[in-house]
């Protein structure tokens, strides 16, 4: 075994000296049997010339020896590799065009199998992640609407279907900075045992207990791990600690551990990820009895066994029960419990299957386009196949030859496609929207590199040994005869290649179509009149702590000081303050009552409420309807005042009839608590897809203040100043205030737009390849055929016909297959359009514009494609032509 | 030259080279010749045949081979058995004798 092992080591890396043995010895042999003629009396040129006709060749020996020698396999491959390597740089834009197509589909395909990979198929960072679910009402009007605190708290004691259930809410901080400036904090107060229904442990510390959910223990939090770094050093003593937050000495409890993933939530949103900075305890404070206002959000997580259906239906029983206990009803309320990865992933989902189907289909027309070319030099090759075969090379020395090419340019391929999918996951992950679900966690992932490394390979090896095998197949005698040109065009392998130009056209087609229906519908997404005018405006968060401002004349003080510094800030032409920004998901409601009016039974009048000064909507470009906006006499000393929108106006009032009227939220409103409609303004879309808007009133700022505030002005000044400025204004009423997510109206709207742009460009990019691809494949077999038809074409020039009826005769081919394409790939795109349809904004999936448009498109670049080779034809030398008949 | 010359049957050939050997180191050419002096001229091995059968005793360890000078002063390649070669030489010599004697059973019963 051993001797066995040295022997061929030595046969393989001592080659040459081996190889120079084996000649020696031959010759020694070769010299001995001519000796011996010589001896037998003839003469030696005689007995020279006899020994040579009996040897025959050398090379057929040494070939047998080194296969005896068993290392033929290792040599064999070296020699297929370099005989492969001089195959492919004589043919460099073959090779170059196939390993390119290779590493782009390759390439494109792991990137975007890698986005699905980590968006959809990984699991969620938590204990058993498909059992949790969150918990909402719903109802036609509010897909997703929070629960009451006290009712969730009923809830939690009372079911059965869950093992566990928490809540949470929004609620960040402000921290005082250990230098400078205090800075907000994405924060959430949680009732006990949120972390133990996401299953993850603190990593220093405990999380809160039942007892923090008593009002006044609230003073506790647990700090995620990126804030306990980056603001507390990493204190390993920071358990136990006071720091201030809100102006008020809050415990640490706990430390989470690095990437504790926040679940995501609807009311005020932070999308899901490692985005919390800190958590409070959630103290049910108020009277139990009154449960009109919603603003928690419920986790829980399924017992074994139940699903979230059964979970749905006894939530809804429950609710049911206890709204009959107070008195009340659900109404046209429903519950809703969904599964939280469908939650977290939700409409995601969707595009990236979108996406899928997209590389999908590039990675076809790529295989085909592969597969072709390889066909092609096939049939090419088969001449010089033939003269290998003929000099007695065996049928598998060939096809192992022709296998070692394309691995050759498969593993090529797939080199340069994984530094293609490196690029473009990084490429994509740029390309996504910030609140992209999952977007930090995406990465190439191995397995999906190796799968689409395989199946590029696999189509490659594939159709590089079907040509080779049926090329072996081929009687060698009759190659050479014919010159090698009348064999490459079985019938059959060009009926293959027009099929597989006919699947690529409609393939290409069914993108372009995608790619015009999503194009159409960013246009429209981008033309959409929002309401407001979001150029030249910066916008800013504030929150004034409860601690510094407990009443509200000294909320609405800080309100008129900022709105007049801000106003004064030079270039400024109007500013304002608000509850919210348009779009930023605020939808905070409320029911009220009409004056001389009834509601109709099981129902309240409502609407969406915010808050603003005076100058707010002129900052935003809301236009004024009817009536007037706030001004600055609108304060607490003067009757309460409102300004709604017209979807409200005409929801309740007949056209103009609202001004004037008066609402309350009280149910025995004394004169002073009725509200006046002063205004109406326009309708801002709820967001940028949305058609219709919200109805909704504002209350003056200056009667009714809240903690929370966004700060709009409207300017023509550069960014840094502006935003200076309006820090520097902030500060010189209270040095104590934040400022947070300064950003132009601009940046908010645009990023709302991110998602369909997204998917548009890629759309568009893979569209884009598949006609180039498909463009490169007609023009391929369009040349194949006029080379192949040049003495017919000079036949018939030669007999009378004219250029132009030679055109006409390669065009006309084209256009068949052209044309035949086009047409099965509008079929595909009509059913693919249906697909589309809750991706595309206002646009009919089989827009006649868009289609026919992708057709002629389609069309004219692969007839454009054609025109080289047709022109080729034309020029035919007749008697050329003829003579190389 | 003649027609009574007969083709080796299969896994004859390796035999005889150890057969030979077994007497003396030998190169190649002296090999074929061997066989076919002994066997009168029936048996020819051609070098297509001998010296791919060399390399692959070689590589199974049966045989080794070294330079020498030959007798009119020529290097040439020897083979020699080695000592598992000369275990091989009675087995395929004992295996050959049971399959002729098979063979002669059945010709001679029929």
């Amino acid at each position: 075994m051993l001797s066995e092992l040295r022997y061929r080591l030595r046969a393989l890396f001592r080659r040459d000296r081996v190889e120079t043995e084996l000649d020696q010895e031959l010759h020694f042999h070769f010299e001995k049997e001519v000796e011996k003629y010589v001896r037998s009396g003839l003469t030696e040129e005689e007995s020279r010339r006899r020994v040579r006709l009996a040897f025959g060749g050398d090379s057929q020996i040494k070939e047998d020896c080194r296969e005896a020698r068993g290392t033929s396999f290792i040599e064999t491959t070296l020699q297929d590799v370099r005989y492969a390597l001089r195959q492919l740089r004589e043919n460099p834009v073959f090779a170059v065009v196939m390993v390119l197509t290779l590493a782009l589909s390759i390439g494109a395909n792991s990137a975007i199998f890698s986005v699905i990979d980590s968006v959809l198929l990984h699991s969620l960072p938590y204990r058993q992640p498909e059992k949790l679910t969150r918990i909402f009402m719903t109802s036609e009007a509010f897909p997703r609407f929070p629960l009451n605190p006290f009712d969730f708290r009923d809830m939690r004691t009372r079911n059965r279907s869950f093992e566990s259930m928490a809540a949470y809410t929004r609620s960040d901080m402000q921290l005082a900075g250990s230098s400078g400036d205090p800075i907000r904090v994405n924060g959430f107060r949680i009732t006990s045992g949120f972390f133990h229904v996401l299953g993850i442990e603190p990593e220093s510390g405990r999380e809160f207990d039942t007892n923090a959910e008593i009002p006044g223990n609230e003073l506790q939090v647990i700090l995620s791990n990126r804030l306990w770094h980056t603001h507390f050093g990493a204190d390993p003593k920071i358990i136990g600690r006071k720091i201030t937050l809100n102006a008020q000495p809050f415990t640490v409890v706990g430390v989470m551990p690095p990437g504790t993933a926040h679940p995501g939530n609807e009311y005020h949103a932070v999308s899901y990820g490692d985005d919390v900075d800190l958590w409070s305890p959630f103290a049910f404070e108020g009277d139990p009895a009154r449960r009109g206002s919603h603003y928690i959000e419920g986790i829980a997580r399924l017992k074994d066994g139940v699903t979230a259906a059964t979970a749905q239906a006894e939530v809804f029983s429950m609710m049911n029960a206890i709204a009959h206990e107070h008195g009340d009803d659900m109404g046209h309320w429903r519950m809703l419990v969904v599964p939280l990865d469908r939650e977290i992933v939700g409409s995601s989902r969707q595009m990236l299957l979108v996406l899928l189907g997209a590389v999908a289909i590039v990675l076809m027309i790529a295989c085909a386009n592969a597969a072709n070319l390889l066909l092609a030099r096939a049939a090419a090759r088969q001449r010089e196949l033939a003269v290998r075969m003929a000099l007695g090379a065996s049928r598998t020395r060939l096809v192992r030859q022709l296998l070692t090419e394309s691995l050759l340019l498969a593993l090529t391929g797939g080199a340069l496609g994984l530094l293609l999918a490196l690029g473009g996951v990084k490429g994509l992950v740029s390309l996504l929207p910030s609140n992209f679900p999952r977007l930090h966690e995406i990465h190439v992932s191995t397995p999906v590199f190796l799968f689409t490394f395989l199946v590029s390979s696999v189509t490659g090896i594939l159709f590089g040994l079907v040509p080779a095998l049926q090329a072996s197949r081929t009687d060698p005698r009759q190659s050479l005869h014919e010159g090698g040109r009348a064999a490459t065009g079985s019938a059959r392998m060009s009926r293959l290649r027009d099929a597989l130009v006919v699947a690529e056209v409609s393939l290409a087609c069914v993108l372009l179509v995608g790619a015009g229906l999503m194009f159409r519908s960013l246009l429209n997404l981008l033309h959409l009149d929002p309401g407001f005018q979001h150029q030249h405006v910066l916008t800013a968060n504030l929150w004034l702590p409860s601690a510094a401002y407990k009443t509200s004349p000294e909320r609405s003080r800080f309100y008129e000081g900022l709105a007049m510094e801000l106003e004064s800030i030079p270039g400024v032409s109007s500013a304002g303050l608000g509850s919210d920004l348009p779009w930023t998901g605020w939808d905070d409601n409320t029911s009220f009552s009409i004056e001389g009016r009834k509601p109709p039974p099981h129902q309240d009048f409502g609407a969406r409420y915010h808050v603003a000064t005076w100058d707010y909507f002129r900052a935003l470009g809301i236009p004024l309807i009817r009536g007037r906006f706030f001004t600055r006499e609108d304060n607490a000393n003067r009757p309460k005042v409102i300004v709604i929108n017209q979807a409200l106006a005409n929801l309740y009032w007949s056209k103009g009839d609202a001004l004037g009227k008066r609402i309350t939220f009280d149910d025995h409103p004394k004169d002073s608590d009725w509200l006046t409609i002063v205004g109406i303004v326009g309708d801002v879309k709820d967001k940028p897809e949305s058609t219709n808007t919200h109805p909704a009133f504002w209350w003056s700022a200056l009667q009714t203040p809240f903690s929370q505030m966004s700060v709009v002005v409207r300017a023509n000044a550069d960014s840094q100043a502006l935003t200076q400025a309006v820090g520097a204004a902030v500060h010189r009423i209270d040095p104590s205030l934040a400022v947070a997510e300064v950003q132009w109206m601009g940046e908010v709207a645009d990023a709302t737009v991110a998602t369909p742009r997204f998917a548009f460009v890629l759309v568009g990019i893979f569209a884009g390849l598949a006609i180039l691809l498909a463009a490169i494949r007609t023009y391929g077999v369009i040349a194949y055929s006029v080379s192949r038809r040049t003495p017919e074409f000079g036949l018939r020039m030669a007999l009378g016909a004219q250029r132009m009826d030679v055109l006409l005769l390669v065009l006309r081919q084209a256009a068949v297959l052209t044309l035949s394409g086009a047409v099965l790939g509008m079929v595909f795109a009509l059913l693919v359009g249906h697909v589309l349809k809750s991706m595309i904004y206002d646009v009919n999936p089989s827009d006649p514009l868009i289609f026919s448009a992708a057709g002629v498109f389609v069309i004219a670049m692969a007839l454009a494609a054609c025109c080289l080779p047709a022109r080729k034809a034309t020029k035919t030398d007749p008697m050329i032509a003829l003579r190389a008949e | 030259m003649g027609d009574e010359r007969i083709d080796l049957p299969q896994g004859t050939l390796d035999l005889l080279i150890l057969r030979t050997l077994a007497v003396e180191p030998q190169h190649g050419w002296a090999i074929s010749e061997r066989v076919q002096q002994v066997s009168s001229d029936v048996l020819r091995i051609q070098q297509g045949s001998l010296y791919p059968a060399l390399h692959r005793l070689e590589r199974r360890g049966w045989i080794k081979a070294r330079w020498g000078t030959s007798d009119n002063n020529r290097r040439a390649k020897y083979y020699e058995l080695t000592r598992t070669g000369r275990k091989q030489v009675d087995v395929e010599t004992e295996a050959w004798h049971r399959l002729t004697v098979a063979v002669g059973q059945i010709l001679e019963s029929m």
